[in-house]
């Protein structure tokens, strides 16, 4: 047979990974943007402070966005994001004690709660067979209420020492974290259940077909989906220093538009969890952007919809001219 | 049958399997048996159950009833995965390539190489593939590409490589050459008789008969969900009967009368993409062939005919009218319909009826003050599925149901009832079983007595050869030759398409 | 914009030389520190409807009469309900170095962390309406409980303490709901002959609150008194479409219902009408202001409410019967001992008042 001129492993790489390029090239340039717009309206570079507070803000939607990648890529969608948020927020709030041995009990018990809460959604989606928008929006609903009952009104209180070791508000340990989490992305990735919940999300008859199962593959997204945010809402309770049941709720919302804005099809089986991060960190700079920008609020989030709609077209079009280019090659 | 074979151990064994779907029955008490060191065919037509069949046999689908023995034991195929273990690997006529993955993980999915963590990385993955891809002689496809980004042929030798790579005892292959061109069919086969000397056994499908007559050792017949008959020798003819369950005297039916000049259709120095000019007339009742190499111009001459492709320049007159048509709506109008190839893709609606789908198109003329005439509709789609031997369950299934032959007469019924007076088919008869071929041609040929206009391209260069009145041969994007119905040969043709001074 | 910014920053940076260079705190209250202007940014969270609205427009409005204009140099900022993101905001407030931050906030606990951040770096926080728990920071309120039991005292006494009553409640788990239906509960036990016959939440919502009333009216027995916490014009509504008769009744202070007050769709309602003032924000923004001047100690304010009752209740003043239902009558305060009184204007669009903006504290 011919050999036809090979592409090099880079287009194939830049093919591949074009929505983790994107993003990327996205938070460059957002980054850039609110620097230079810093610099114009403050006369000086944003600094450590600017710095680690942006990363301390963005810890719990990195972590959602994370969250919900690894619904999204089976071709689900995770709405309880946002309850499983609240009642991890709500019960670090009030069990968290003051001991590093029971911080350390109470955050691993409060993980777990939240991989068996997400596993309950992956049991309905992948047994049940149900569609994941209804599964996940009743048993949001379900995870609210519970939050609400654990901690009706806002209070409890997170101790100091938490708050400094997950979010240290002197220097940018947060870091620390989301390395943390690209490299759990990355190992996922090369890891057996990584690979199928790719496949499962890309073409779920083919992937069974191929000997992967797609009930225990779904399970296990869906669980990782809890787990992780729970995480978030432990992150959200050590940031605030106290408990509210509420303040996961924009969660739901929020990690799609990371999820998106990193390039995660939301049909399923292509994407990068790192994607879903740094999407989360775009959508902090667009806050900032805007702020320094001292655009009128209240046209504020006129802008930022503008912007996410801007972002996507561009991320979609853009794709498929590079589909188009190599379709033609 | 042989008796003697039958004494040595089979290595697979099908014993009266069904399975139904909803109300049809797919598969109803079929047998199989093979044997080590055995290429073995199935025939029948599009629906005789030989894709369900394998897809049973390959853990895809589970049984209703009936036993599936691997080399003399049952197996238990709850799933592919089960059929793996047992060392029985199936190409399925729907791929399961994973296409947003890169050849090599869909190559290695699931026997990934790995590190000591348990983790792959894309260099050891590309490294592994390309080590397979040299054991079976592969060299121009990338292990990096994503599988969404190559040519049909090229996903579908990375899935028979697949189940080569992991050697298996059997084989089963779902009609693996009708993407493929020659060359790769050409080493598919070698790779065949490879494992055949090995002492494997291989099932494979086709409608191509040349390619069973090259390479089975043993056919077997289905119709009905059911074998009706394995040998060891078969002519095409006896297949056709066989696989028909009546008697074809000729799989082409006599060419129809000569027509009366009469233009329905002239077309004058027409060009658009590939084709850079054409010019000819057709008559009514004739079955004009366009015949030549793909890619020279003959889909954008069909295409712009039926509006569905701007044209760059040139004249189209039907009846003597000049039009222009803009879409295929303004040509169906001017009374010319289209049969594409591809039918799921173009035309019909699969969740529809068959009845919907055939009076889609007189909806219009079918209805006062804008109510349908249901009644008078439905009156229509019988008579018209009866006319055309449509085999459905009933005028109220859906069209996705029916096997690939029927849906395409579906189609054609459709313009029928929309009284087109031209017809462009446009190789019609790929992927599509002889029995059903037969029908096609028949339905053709009596489209032309009854004074209707055919514009006919085939791949298939008997077929002209067989049915058309005149054959023009498009060679880069020019009419390079035109041949009379006497003295026409498929031979000729080609010669035509390749050479310049073929044509006499 | 970007440049008035710019020099005010290095007029700043001189200023702080020169204090490093004198080293003596006394100077930072003196005269020449006064020549700079304080920036004061609000942080809100829902903008979403009539009453924030009204809120930030008072807020704007102050920043462009004296004493402020030449005082304050004011933003203003909108985050929605999401806690991060108003977290966010703050922090750029923070990196902008204002003096003081007036809060409206998302969540009362989810800010804390930020809110210490802010004190410790010296800037004043005060927080309003949504008041945060973290203790550094101010807060400006009213009594909610007191919200409770003004309303149901006036609806008791009117019912001569005995009768059926409904409650029409506002968003649940919230501290505003919670404390001012206690508030009503502790009235409603002086009187053991007031029966509370229905409860049901209104949501703080006129809509709401009339579809919820219209679904239980059918099976409830007379009403003789309504105590509502919001979307009282809505309750009122439903009880003329059920064609019941309007008892006395305590709401909020939407111009619907004072209207009502002063009679309105042909009927005149009996009641007291007690508003959360949207002038929050401006007492808020004078506490930041006097206690960054250093003439006013920085702690805690409660503000009694503004209300009216069907004898008070003054047209153009108090209820405007050319501007909607929905608008809050009570972005001003009425009466001789009035904490804020401002125009309609500024309500309305953000628009200065004509002379000084007078601001009572209460006596420190």
């Amino acid at each position: 047979m011919m050999a036809p001129p090979r592409r090099s492993t880079l287009a194939h790489g830049l093919a591949r990974h074009l929505g983790l390029a994107l993003v990327s090239a996205l938070l460059a340039v957002s980054v850039i943007g609110y620097g230079g717009l810093y610099l114009a309206t403050q006369g000086r570079l944003p600094g450590g402070f600017e710095f680690t507070s942006s990363l301390n803000n963005t810890m719990p939607l990195a972590l959602a966005g994370l969250a919900q990648t690894m619904v999204v890529l089976t071709r689900g969608l995770d709405l309880s994001i946002g309850g499983i948020i609240d009642l991890s927020d709500a019960l670090a709030a009030l069990y968290l004690g003051t001991t590093a041995a029971s911080m350390a009990l109470a955050s691993a018990l409060i993980l777990l709660a939240g991989a068996v809460l997400g596993f309950v959604n992956g049991a309905l989606v992948a047994y049940g067979r149900l569609p994941p928008i209804l599964v996940t929006l009743a048993t949001l609903a379900i995870f609210q209420g519970l939050a609400i009952r654990i901690l009706p009104q806002p209070g409890g209180a997170v101790p100091e020492g938490y708050t400094a070791l997950l979010v240290n508000t002197g220097a940018p340990y947060a870091l620390f974290y989301v390395l943390a989490m690209m490299l759990f992305w990355a190992v996922l990735r090369r890891s057996r259940i990584g690979i199928a919940l790719l496949a499962v999300g890309d073409d779920e008859a083919a992937a069974s077909s191929n000997g992967i199962d797609p009930v225990v593959t779904k399970l296990v997204a869906y669980t990782l989906s809890g787990l992780i945010a729970a995480a978030a809402g432990l992150f959200l309770a050590a940031q605030a220093t106290a408990g509210d049941a509420t303040t996961g709720n924009g969660y739901t919302l929020t990690s799609i538009v990371a999820v998106v804005l990193g390039g995660v099809s939301l049909f399923g089986g292509r994407g990068s969890g790192i994607g879903a991060i740094l999407g989360a960190f775009v959508t902090t700079m667009i806050v900032n952007i805007l702020f320094f920008a001292h655009i009128d609020p209240l046209y504020q989030s006129f802008y930022e919809g503008a912007f996410l709609v801007i972002a996507v077209v561009l991320a979609e079009g853009l794709g498929r001219l590079v589909r188009k280019r190599r379709a033609r090659a | 049958m042989n008796d003697a074979e039958g004494r040595r151990a089979a290595s697979l064994e099908a014993v009266s399997v069904s399975k139904g779907f909803g109300g049809v029955q797919a598969v109803s008490g079929a047998s199989l048996t093979a044997f080590p060191g055995e290429v073995h065919a199935l025939v029948g037509e599009n629906g005789a159950g030989k894709s369900t069949l394998i897809k049973l046999i390959g853990g895809r689908l589970r049984a209703d009833s009936g036993i599936i023995r691997y080399q003399g034991a049952a197996a238990a195929l709850k799933t592919p995965d089960a059929a793996h273990r047992q060392g029985c690997w199936t190409v399925f006529q729907e791929l399961t390539l994973l296409p947003a993955m890169s050849v090599a993980e869909n190559l290695l999915l699931r026997r990934e190489p790995r590190d000591v963590f348990g983790l792959t990385s894309s260099r050891r993955l590309r490294q592994a593939a390309e080590v397979v891809f040299a054991r079976f002689g592969i060299r121009d496809i990338d292990p990096g590409a994503l599988v969404e980004d190559l040519p049909l042929a090229d996903r579908q030798v990375i899935e028979i490589v697949r189940a080569l790579s992991h050697d298996p005892d059997i084989l089963l292959l779902d009609e693996p050459t009708s993407a493929l061109m020659a060359r790769e069919t050409a080493w598919l086969f070698g790779e065949v008789r490879r494992l055949r000397d090995a002492g494997r056994t291989v099932i494979f499908t086709s409608h191509r008969w040349h390619e069973i007559s090259a390479i089975a050792d043993r056919i077997t017949v289905f119709r009905g969900g059911r074998d009706v008959g394995s040998f060891t020798t078969l002519d095409e003819d006896e297949a056709v009967t066989l696989m028909t369950g009546q008697r074809v005297e000729a799989l082409y039916p006599p060419r129809p009368p000569a027509p009366a000049p009469a233009a329905a259709l002239a077309v004058a120095d027409l060009a658009g993409g590939r084709l850079a000019a054409a010019s000819f007339t057709l008559n009514r009742g004739e079955i004009l062939g366009i015949g030549g190499l793909a890619g020279h111009g003959h889909r954008e001459l069909f295409l712009m005919l039926f509006g569905a492709m701007p044209r760059k320049a040139g004249q189209i007159r039907r009846d003597g009218q000049e039009i222009r048509p803009r879409s295929p709506r303004q040509a169906i109008r001017a009374g010319i319909a289209l049969v594409p190839e591809d039918r799921k893709t173009e035309g019909l609606l699969l969740p529809l009826s068959v009845g919907d789908n055939l009076t889609l198109a007189v909806l219009g003329r079918e209805s006062r003050l804008g109510i349908l005439r249901r009644r008078r509709l439905r009156t229509l789609a019988a008579a018209m599925a009866a006319r055309l031997k449509v085999r459905m369950p009933d005028i109220t299934s859906p069209v996705g149901a029916l096997s690939g032959g029927n849906q395409q007469k579906i189609l054609l019924g459709r313009w029928l009832l929309a009284d087109c007076a031209v017809f462009l088919f446009y190789d019609v008869t790929r992927g599509v079983d002889v029995a059903t071929k037969h029908e096609i041609y028949e339905l053709m040929t009596a489209l032309a007595r009854d004074g209707r206009a055919i514009l006919y391209y085939s791949s298939d260069a008997e077929e002209l050869a067989h049915l058309a009145h005149r054959v023009l041969v498009l060679r880069e994007g020019r009419i390079a030759a035109e041949l009379a119905a006497s003295g026409l040969n498929a031979e000729r043709i080609v010669a035509a398409a390749m050479h310049e001074q073929a044509a006499p | 914009m970007s440049d008035i910014r710019r020099r005010d920053w290095h007029r700043r940076d001189l200023l702080r030389t020169g204090l490093a260079l004198a080293a003596t705190p006394a100077i930072l209250s003196g005269s020449a520190f006064a020549a700079r202007k304080f920036k004061i940014a609000l942080s809100n969270s829902y903008i979403g409807n009539k009453w924030r609205i009204e809120m930030e427009n008072l807020f704007k409005s102050a920043l462009l009469m004296e004493p402020f204009a030449a005082e304050i140099e004011g933003s203003w900022y909108n985050s929605g309900n999401d806690v991060s993101k108003q977290s966010q905001q703050f922090s750029n407030l923070i990196a902008e170095r204002v003096d003081a931050i007036v809060l409206n906030a998302a969540s009362p606990t989810g800010l804390n962390g930020i809110i210490k951040q802010a004190t410790d770096r010296g800037i004043l926080v005060v927080s309003f309406d949504n008041v945060v728990t973290a203790p550094s920071a101010l807060k400006v309120n009213t009594d909610q409980f007191a919200f409770g039991r003004m309303g149901a005292e006036f609806v008791a006494k009117k019912m001569g303490g005995k009768g059926n009553v409904i409650m029409v409640t506002g968003v649940a788990g919230t501290h505003v709901d919670l404390d001012r239906n206690k508030g009503a509960e502790s009235v409603w036990a002086e009187h053991p002959d007031i029966k509370v016959v229905s409860r049901y939440t209104g949501m703080w919502d006129s809509a709401t609150a009339e579809r919820n009333t219209a679904a239980a009216l059918p099976s409830l027995p007379p009403i003789d008194g309504i105590w509502c916490q919001g979307g009282t014009d809505g309750v009122l509504k439903a009880f003329i479409a059920a064609g019941r008769k309007l008892p006395p009744t305590a709401g909020e202070a939407e111009n619907g219902f004072r209207k009502f007050l002063t009679g309105y769709m042909g009927h005149q309602v009996d009641g007291i009408s007690i508003g959360q003032p949207p002038f929050l924000s401006v007492i808020s923004l004078e506490l930041a202001r006097r206690a960054l001047a250093g003439d006013y100690p920085k702690k805690d304010i409660t503000i009694p409410f503004p209300y009216v009752t069907s004898e008070t209740v003054k047209v153009g003043e108090t209820v405007f019967p050319d501007l909607p239902d929905s608008f809050f009558a009570d972005f001003t305060d009425a009466g001789p001992h009035a904490t804020v009184k401002i125009c309609v204007d500024a309500a309305l669009d953000g628009k200065a008042c004509a002379g000084r903006l007078a601001v009572e504290l209460p006596a420190a």
